[in-house]
């Protein structure tokens, strides 16, 4: 039995509440309520595989700066965004560090880098 | 006391001041200062450590804070001279700065052109006058938001958010993600105040409730907040007796809306525009005074840093070529804000060169035109206050323009469906 599912577009202001039909073997059958081509592929996109760049930050030891900002290198799965950032919150970085250094490689079981995206003086 | 004579002197060193400054040095002024307040130059953007900064500007993703190292970057490689810990106290109308320094003590400055680049801050509880008691723990999402990503701690462990402006929502997330929970975000329009993007990304992605339609109308507790009492609001935005109810809460975020900095240009009698807060412009970003120029949030307060950037290097050319003799715009045409426009930023152009316009509306409406007097006209739609309108005029568009004409009317009027 073909289920319905519901997706907001972030494509443009406007902010379409698309209609994805998705048949019983979990594939797309069907969009509806795009006003746009985009619509269309954002919403497949973001059906299959939605992803999300993780941002936060990380305690520093022998700085004066208390933290330092980070980044997943690539978007992880939307799924892994807590999981990850409760892994970096375990995480302790010493001087130097320059933006772009990885500060954990393998985030929670996602394959991807977190890097630096500032400098870490001491 | 010393006299310093500069070029261009540049009054803030977030992403306008350091956009404006560069373009400044790049359209020949020699000798080009920005002073800053802080202990380093930048501004925000290093405590907005998320994403979505430069997607227009770089055609990359970028954080905040690598945003702002790109631009600081190449402010040292063009030769800009920034004073940080420097703080500018006035500014003549004859554009003398008198500024105090940490290194240095009392400084003053005469340049021949100043940009004023000096953003814009939040709404405070004050300028939103919320009823109840005067507890501990209520923030701008701002301060939180420094809190959080610069300084190291969290402000509470579980959190109401008044208004749903960007810095609320990407605060909602960010604290959900550092452990704490947020219990709702409670916006009064029937619409969020930021972009869909971040209603999508920030609030559902981690099941935050949005509340919208609502507000607070009372806050609870002595030394620390213990709740707030919400309640829907009618279509004229007051409460609905029957309908309060209360939310129990360590900390109050306030993300309702940011104002343009001006005290200073107000110092210089500069001219400011009620509908943006920030000084009225002609299109080379010249303010009512001579020689003194403006860009980025104390114009008016953008979406995107992006915009702040160009904007601000249209500042800081304009500013490098009249400290260097040049003439600016000649001859001015007043924009006129029509149906639902709130502002438009140049507030004149000249009618002779292209030039980008930034507006704004006041109420959401979908399908509509936005005209420009009688030489452009375009389909929109939807149009949202908080999504900032931005249309270019070419000059063929502008040959259309009658001889002697002083005021266009930017209209957003209904269209008709087909």
């Amino acid at each position: 039995m073909a289920a319905k599912e519901k997706l907001i577009c972030v494509g443009c202001p406007m902010g379409c509440l698309v209609t994805l039909t998705i048949s019983s073997n979990k594939e797309v059958a069907g969009i509806t309520d795009n006003k746009c081509k985009q619509g269309e592929k954002y919403v497949l996109e973001e059906y299959q595989n939605p992803v999300r760049t993780l941002t936060a930050t990380v305690l520093t030891r022998g700085s004066l700066q208390p933290l330092l900002s980070v980044k997943t290198a690539r978007p992880i799965p939307k799924t892994k965004s807590l999981p990850g950032a409760i892994a970096l919150a375990g995480l302790k970085v010493r001087p130097p560090v320059k933006a772009g250094d990885v500060v954990i490689s393998n985030l929670a079981g996602t394959g991807v880098d977190v890097v630096a995206t500032g400098n870490l003086l001491s | 006391m010393k006299l310093q004579d500069v070029d261009v002197a540049v009054i803030g060193g977030g992403p306008a001041g350091i956009a404006a400054a560069i373009k400044a040095r790049e359209t020949g002024a020699q000798n080009v200062v920005i002073l800053e307040r802080a202990e380093k130059m930048g501004g925000l953007l290093y405590q907005c450590i998320h994403n979505g900064f430069g997607l227009f500007y770089f055609n990359e993703d970028l954080t905040g804070p690598e945003y702002a190292h790109r631009f600081v970057e190449k402010a040292m490689d063009t030769g800009v001279k920034g004073l940080p810990e420097t703080m500018v106290t006035g500014i003549s109308p004859e554009r003398q700065i008198t500024a105090v320094s940490k290194g240095e003590g009392y400084l003053s400055f005469r340049p021949a052109s100043i940009v004023l680049a000096m953003g814009c801050r939040e709404k405070s509880r004050g300028a939103l006058g919320i009823p109840g008691t005067r507890p501990a723990g209520i923030f701008t999402a701002g301060t939180a938001q420094r809190f959080v990503n610069v300084e190291g701690f969290i402000p509470g462990k579980r959190i109401v958010i008044l208004g749903s402006g960007d810095i609320g929502m990407i605060m909602a997330r960010r604290l959900t993600l550092e452990g704490a929970e947020v219990a709702a975000v409670v916006e009064m329009l029937p619409y969020i105040g930021g972009l869909i993007r971040n209603e999508v990304q920030c609030l559902h992605d981690f099941d935050i409730p949005l509340l919208l339609e609502h507000t607070i109308t009372r806050i609870h507790g002595e030394q620390r907040i213990e709740a707030v009492t919400v309640a829907r609001v009618d279509d004229s935005k007051r409460p609905i007796a029957g309908t309060e109810r209360r939310i129990e809460c360590d900390t109050l975020l306030l993300s309702a809306g940011l104002i343009p900095e001006n005290e200073l240009s107000l110092m210089a009698g500069v001219e400011l525009d009620a509908a943006t807060g920030g000084p009225t412009v002609d299109e080379t970003r010249q303010t009512s005074i001579s020689g003194i120029f403006a860009g980025g949030n104390v114009v008016h307060v953008h979406d995107l840093v992006d915009n702040v950037s160009w904007e601000s290097e249209l500042a800081g050319e304009s500013a490098a070529r009249s400290a260097m003799g040049g003439k600016g715009a000649q001859g001015k045409i007043k924009l006129k804000a029509g149906r639902n426009i709130r502002y438009i930023v140049p507030q004149t152009i000249s009618g002779q060169n292209k030039v980008t316009l930034y507006m704004r509306v006041n109420d959401m409406e979908e399908g509509v035109r936005l005209k420009i007097g009688n030489i452009m006209s375009k389909g929109l739609r939807v149009v949202k206050p908080s999504e900032m309108l931005k249309v270019e005029l070419a000059p063929e568009q502008l040959e259309k323009l009658k001889e002697g004409t002083s005021e266009i009317i930017v209209d957003c009027e209904r269209r008709e469906r087909k």
